[in-house]
């Protein structure tokens, strides 16, 4: 089965991810003045995903790649919204949101994973689909790096959402070109 | 495979390279500087400030084992004021509370950590404003006036005159209330005293109304500033501040151009409907892009004169609040490549002295071949209270905005370079800001500030062991510890 539009649609997810990621980590840090309230952001997007998975687990083998599609398009959001915000609490609202996308994102691309693979047979599609993803975090992480010396935070949040807006039509194109 | 390979090598070569360009000391993450990022040294440890009690025994400590301590705020000075090779630095930024507010008196107290965003916070609710600050709002009140600063504000001198007292942790282990009443021979030496007369705690300023101004821009030349200045600014009784800037953009307006932005009392409107204090720094995006072009590129700097006149003329008649004008945009300003930087150098010129000041500095620039990226200039009243002070007479001050390289013999050329300005500066019976980078020489130093000797004295008097210790001292006041 031919599983090129998932390496590709979350290869340009991770690429959208690993660019803010780092940086998103200091201008969390940023916000608090403690250690506590920086942690307390990382928790709620942990329990909010941990909540969601719960709930999203019994739908999963059905709508797996709307998932895919809504997490990016979930993220896109919070990517826009993030420069824009001035409270903590609209923070933690949006690390409920990111959680929630990080569980339909993670699960839903496991679950493809599997769907597109054959028992037995997993190992080379596994390792290609991490090379290409891990690799396009790589050169997120780097550019994003440039980016934020030249311009600023807010650049970097904006095309971080461009790429998940991608990385969503890359998946929702597929839908159209396969039979799923 | 040869994809995968391909594609490693290429990342490979990205970190290699992101090392290579990110290998200088300046960038050092073990090595502290300043927003300067010269001169990066090891110190002992850097503690933040939580309790008074704390900072009493840190002291205490540091002496005993003979350690110097350096105090920091925002760390927006430049010449390495706030830390010293091996010593402790204290970190003020974190001992930021607001005290007391008294809106009757018109005073607050803080601790000297709080920027002057918190202060604004704090007393805009009540219809209150600062007497004086900087353009921007995010340095720490402790900092300021340590180093005497100045703003765009007309009528109230510089910082000095907006405090009311502080309590001053001194070398000896006491806090003293300081006053102009009370140890009053430490009020002028503390204030601009660079952190070397001890740890400011808190501070009690006199604070002003909040008022609602309107923007006027004005276009005018250096040649015919002073003149307009006198009439059109000062001689306004309701002018109340003004910052003008100086063309770059080569060609006939080089140093000679300038557009002013005056903010005159407006009693048309209803300060209620502009005094809510902006939350965010509206346009820093697009500002940011335009001040790099303009760091980067010749045609840059072309640009960037017109577009920002442009810009400032569309703002004209705009209404502001004392305290939103009082917070001037900063981050677009923000540079962090590696290897350079953006390093401010500010030159006090008598008022009448500023015409010929600025034709010959214009030379110096072009021939020395400065990069030079904004001018902007402010008044600043007679005020001799503190005794490092800088404007010995009513003077205009040139804040200069230069790009340049931070390796040693890049920062050499730069320094003889400005030493020649500073030549000119001392020529016009002018003076030059300390809390920069001390590229004079210290005969130059000594010409600027006739009091220094007595500053150095007391200095001996109030702290002979010299555990409040920073590179000014070492540049100008002797030997290190």
């Amino acid at each position: 089965m031919n599983m090129k539009w998932l390496v590709r649609s979350q290869s340009m997810v991770t690429l959208a991810s690993g660019m803010i990621y780092p940086y998103y980590l200091l201008f969390l840090k940023n916000l608090g003045n403690s250690f506590s309230k920086y942690g307390l952001a990382f928790a709620v997007f942990t329990i909010s995903s941990a909540a969601a998975s719960q709930w999203l687990a019994p739908r999963l083998d059905t709508y797996a790649k709307r998932w895919l599609i809504m997490s990016s398009l979930g993220m896109a959001g919070a990517m826009i919204a993030f420069p824009w915000i001035t409270s903590y609490i609209w923070v933690l609202l949006l690390q409920v949101i990111m959680g929630l996308c990080n569980a339909m994102q993670r699960m839903s691309e496991r679950v493809l994973l599997a769907d597109y693979t054959e028992p037995g047979k997993r190992g080379k599609p596994v390792g290609n689909y991490h090379f290409w993803t891990s690799a396009a975090s790589g050169f997120a992480v780097i550019i994003g790096g440039l980016l934020i010396d030249w311009l600023t935070i807010d650049v970097l949040f904006y095309l971080s959402a461009l790429l998940y807006i991608w990385g969503s039509v890359s998946v929702w194109r597929s839908n159209h070109t396969t039979n799923q | 495979m040869f994809k995968k390979m391909g594609v490693l090598l290429l990342l490979f070569v990205l970190c290699i390279w992101t090392y290579w360009r990110t290998g200088g000391e300046d960038q050092n993450p073990y090595l502290i500087t300043d927003y300067s990022r010269l001169h990066p040294v090891k110190v002992e440890r850097v503690v933040q400030a939580e309790q008074e009690k704390q900072l009493v025994e840190l002291l205490k400590d540091a002496r005993e084992n003979q350690l110097t301590v350096s105090i920091a705020g925002q760390r927006h000075s430049q010449g390495g004021h706030t830390y010293y090779q091996d010593g402790i630095v204290i970190d003020m930024t974190s001992y930021n509370r607001v005290l007391d507010i008294q809106p009757e008196a018109k005073k607050i107290t803080v601790q000297a950590g709080a920027t002057w965003a918190d202060v604004q916070r704090a007393i805009n609710p009540y219809g209150l404003s600062l007497k004086n600050m900087q353009s921007q709002n995010i340095f720490t009140v402790g900092g300021s006036i340590s180093v005497n600063a100045h703003g765009r504000e007309l009528r109230n001198g510089s910082l000095i005159q907006s405090v009311d007292s502080f309590r001053l942790l001194t070398a000896d282990g006491q806090i003293r209330e300081v006053s102009r009443t009370s140890n009053s021979e430490l009020f002028p030496l503390a204030l601009g005293g660079y952190g070397l007369f001890g740890l400011i705690l808190d501070v009690t300023l006199t604070l002003t109304e909040d008022e609602l101004y309107r923007l006027n821009v004005d276009r005018t030349q250096a040649a015919a500033y002073p003149s307009y200045f006198r009439q059109n600014v000062l001689g306004d009784p309701n002018m109340r501040m003004h910052l003008a800037r100086i063309s770059l953009q080569p060609g006939e307006g080089y140093f000679s151009d300038m557009y002013a932005l005056n903010y005159a009392i407006d009693t048309e409107a209803s300060l209620q409907d502009y005094n809510k204090m902006s939350v965010r720094e509206p346009g820093v995006l697009p500002a940011k892009i335009l001040f790099n072009l303009n760091r980067g590129t010749v045609w840059g700097r072309e640009w960037f004169w017109g577009l920002q006149q442009r810009y400032f003329e569309s703002q004209d008649g705009t209404r502001v609040s004392r305290n939103n004008a009082m917070a001037s945009p900063s981050a677009f300003m923000e540079y962090h490549q590696p290897g350079n930087n953006d390093l401010l150098q500010e030159y006090f010129i008598p008022v009448d002295t500023f015409p010929a000041f600025v034709e010959e500095m214009g030379e110096i620039v072009s021939q020395e071949k400065l990069d030079l990226l904004n001018i902007t200039v402010r008044y600043v009243e007679k005020d001799d209270e503190a005794v490092l002070s800088y404007a010995t007479q009513d003077m205009f001050g040139l804040v200069c905005l230069f790009h340049a390289s931070l390796s040693d013999e890049e920062q050499a050329k730069f320094k003889a370079s400005l030493q020649k300005i500073i030549d000119l500066v001392i020529r016009m019976k002018g003076t030059y800001y300390l809390p920069y980078q001390a590229y004079a020489t210290t005969e130059q130093f000594e010409q600027a500030y006739a009091r220094q000797d007595e500053f150095f004295a007391a200095k001996e008097l109030y702290d002979p062991e010299h555990t409040f210790m920073n590179y000014f001292m070492e540049q100008y006041g002797g030997n290190s510890k």
